[in-house]
């Protein structure tokens, strides 16, 4: 199992790099993922995002439908792709410490 | 980046996620004895697979047909070859020539290094059946990756891919992790789509008992493919049916058939018809899933352990039948944009849906071309069985994979102008197409068929 290490406390990753367990994650965990996925900076755009994903799984132990998300944050899923270059799942999702979607996706 | 002595493999699930779907992997000093064990438990019970095993007479018919060969061109990738692989462990084990004259014969002795090789090779394979298709002696090479894949489970080692849907699918009856009020608020949201694009006031049944039909959605539609999840809502309300989505059976594939048909394909049998029991349903129509509706269809009947008394039908089936009947008014303007269609293997070579696909496509679009070949002699997107692994290293396998759909595609001339349509009723060739078609630059957009159905319709 990976680790990574954020204010001197471990948060265990699966073999994708997704985080194992959504309570573990902080802001800091995205802006690390953040420079893995080749993002600069962290802007409100992402931010949004990221919120967005974040309470509905918190709702919903689950990633919305990809155009609810786009829906409702107001960003096409070009826009998506521009802000998180892996796309809604291997991107956004990770960076909001969602697990990895599974099945036909 | 998953490889072994230069052959890619998918992430193998870890040890914790095989116990998860009830196996506890054989330590790797004991693999090889365990694998002649299952290897002869399974050639006393397969006679399609003796026949794969005694028969092939290299005669290399099935080489050219498959795509995965003619993308990899890794002469292991040939069907034959791949078969090879298990064959040369049963020829060892199980012939006299074998056991006596070994190499000379072929032969080989068991070793981790061949158990490897089937994890690489066999998940290479996406159990297609064209191969099969083509065969002189009508021998089913997808049943040899069946069984090769069958006791790579047995023996520990299955993709972390199919693990996780195992585990998903015993945990919440579907392969995405929905449980419930993801489920719910999912299809609230189809229905105000419905409303805000066609004005149209469709609802979306859960767990309403006494239904008449249960619709077996794909759960990927749930996440991807909101128009398929839409046009069967709006199919279902348009003929005033009385029917309802079951929260415990959110699923339409059953990942069993492609990793382990003892345990996993029967359990999810199970599930099925128990949720049909306890809804009092009068029919099972099942939604866009090639693999899931071979597995329904072909399988359901040998696999269940009580009488099944609901005939179990494919949505295709159910409304191509109506437009025969001329029981839907379809206005195919509402689909104008030049549109092809790509054949889920397992409805054209498995499952005999093949002209129904036609008869709907036909009436719900101007502008159908179909690509070549197509039909039962149809190429696979590259993706069946779902391969659809995304680490970088199988992520290029996969487009190596999707190279001869790209050029059938490309041949048609839809995407000629980018603004063409490739219909791919099925969640595999969905999510395997989705990137493809931009990996290969090839002007077209994905879509299901029943997304057409449902733009078509005229309301009254």
């Amino acid at each position: 199992m990976a680790f990574i290490e954020i204010g001197g406390k471990q948060i265990e990753l699966d073999e994708d790099g997704f985080v194992v367990n959504p309570d573990e994650w902080t802001d800091e965990v995205a802006i690390m993922f953040a420079e893995g996925e080749g993002i600069k900076e962290l802007t409100e755009d992402h931010w949004k995002v990221i919120r967005y994903l974040r309470d509905y799984y918190k709702q919903f132990q689950v990633a919305p439908m990809v155009r609810k998300m786009c829906k409702q944050t107001g960003y096409s899923l070009k826009q998506i792709y521009e802000l998180f270059p892996s796309g809604p799942a291997k991107g956004a999702c990770k960076l909001a410490g969602l697990p990895k979607p599974t099945g036909c996706v | 980046m998953p490889e072994y002595k230069g052959m890619v493999q998918p992430v193998r699930a870890t040890l914790e996620e095989m116990r998860k779907i009830h196996i506890e992997p054989v330590p790797d000093e004991l693999k090889p004895e365990k694998a002649i064990e299952y290897l002869d438990q399974i050639r006393k019970k397969f006679r399609s697979f003796v026949m794969a095993m005694e028969s092939c007479t290299k005669c290399g018919q099935c080489a050219e047909n498959c795509h995965t060969y003619l993308g990899t061109r890794d002469p292991n990738n040939i069907p034959t070859n791949r078969a090879e692989l298990i064959r040369k462990i049963y020829k060892r084990y199980f012939t006299l020539e074998g056991r006596w004259f070994g190499k000379l014969v072929g032969a080989e002795d068991i070793s981790l290094d061949v158990i490897e090789q089937w994890y690489s090779y066999f998940y290479q394979c996406s159990q297609c059946r064209r191969c099969a298709h083509v065969c002189p002696f009508g021998i089913d090479t997808c049943e040899v990756t069946f069984i090769g894949r069958q006791l790579l489970h047995w023996l520990g080692i299955t993709p972390k891919l199919h693990a996780s849907v195992g585990a998903a699918m015993e945990r919440v009856g579907n392969h995405t992790n929905l449980p419930k009020p993801g489920i719910v608020d999912t299809l609230e949201f189809m229905s105000e789509e419905i409303m805000d694009e066609f004005g149209v006031e469709v609802e979306f049944p859960v767990d309403k008992p006494d239904s008449d039909i249960m619709y077996i959605p794909s759960s990927a539609d749930f996440l991807l493919n909101p128009y398929t999840l839409m046009g069967a809502g709006m199919f279902f309300t348009y003929i005033g049916a009385n029917w309802t989505i079951p929260s415990t059976v959110t699923e339409a594939g059953n990942f069993g058939l492609l990793f382990d048909q003892y345990w996993t394909q029967r359990g999810n049998v199970m599930r099925l018809l128990n949720a049909a029991q306890e809804l009092g349903i009068k029919k099972i129509v099942w939604g866009e899933c090639g693999h899931g509706w071979r597995a329904a269809k072909m399988y359901i009947p040998s696999l269940a352990d009580r009488p099944v008394r609901w005939p179990i039908v494919h949505i295709h089936d159910e409304i191509a039948n109506m437009i025969r009947n001329k029981e839907l008014k379809l206005d195919p303007s509402k689909n104008s944009k030049p549109v092809t269609l790509h054949d889920p293997c397992n409805y054209v070579r498995a499952c005999g849906l093949n002209e129904n696909m036609r008869t709907i496509i036909r009436a719900v679009t101007t502008d159908f071309r179909e690509m070549t070949p197509h039909g039962m002699d149809n190429f696979c997107c590259g993706g069946g069985s779902a391969i659809l692994f995304d680490d970088p290293e199988m992520y290029q396998r996969r487009i190596l994979l999707s190279q001869k759909k790209a050029e059938q595609v490309r041949a048609t001339g839809v995407g000629k102008n980018g603004d063409g349509i490739l219909c791919a009723p099925c969640s595999i060739c969905k999510a395997q197409l989705y990137p493809m078609v931009e990996e290969h630059e090839l002007g077209v957009e994905v879509k299901g068929l029943v997304d057409l159905v449902g733009k078509a319709l005229v309301w009254k």
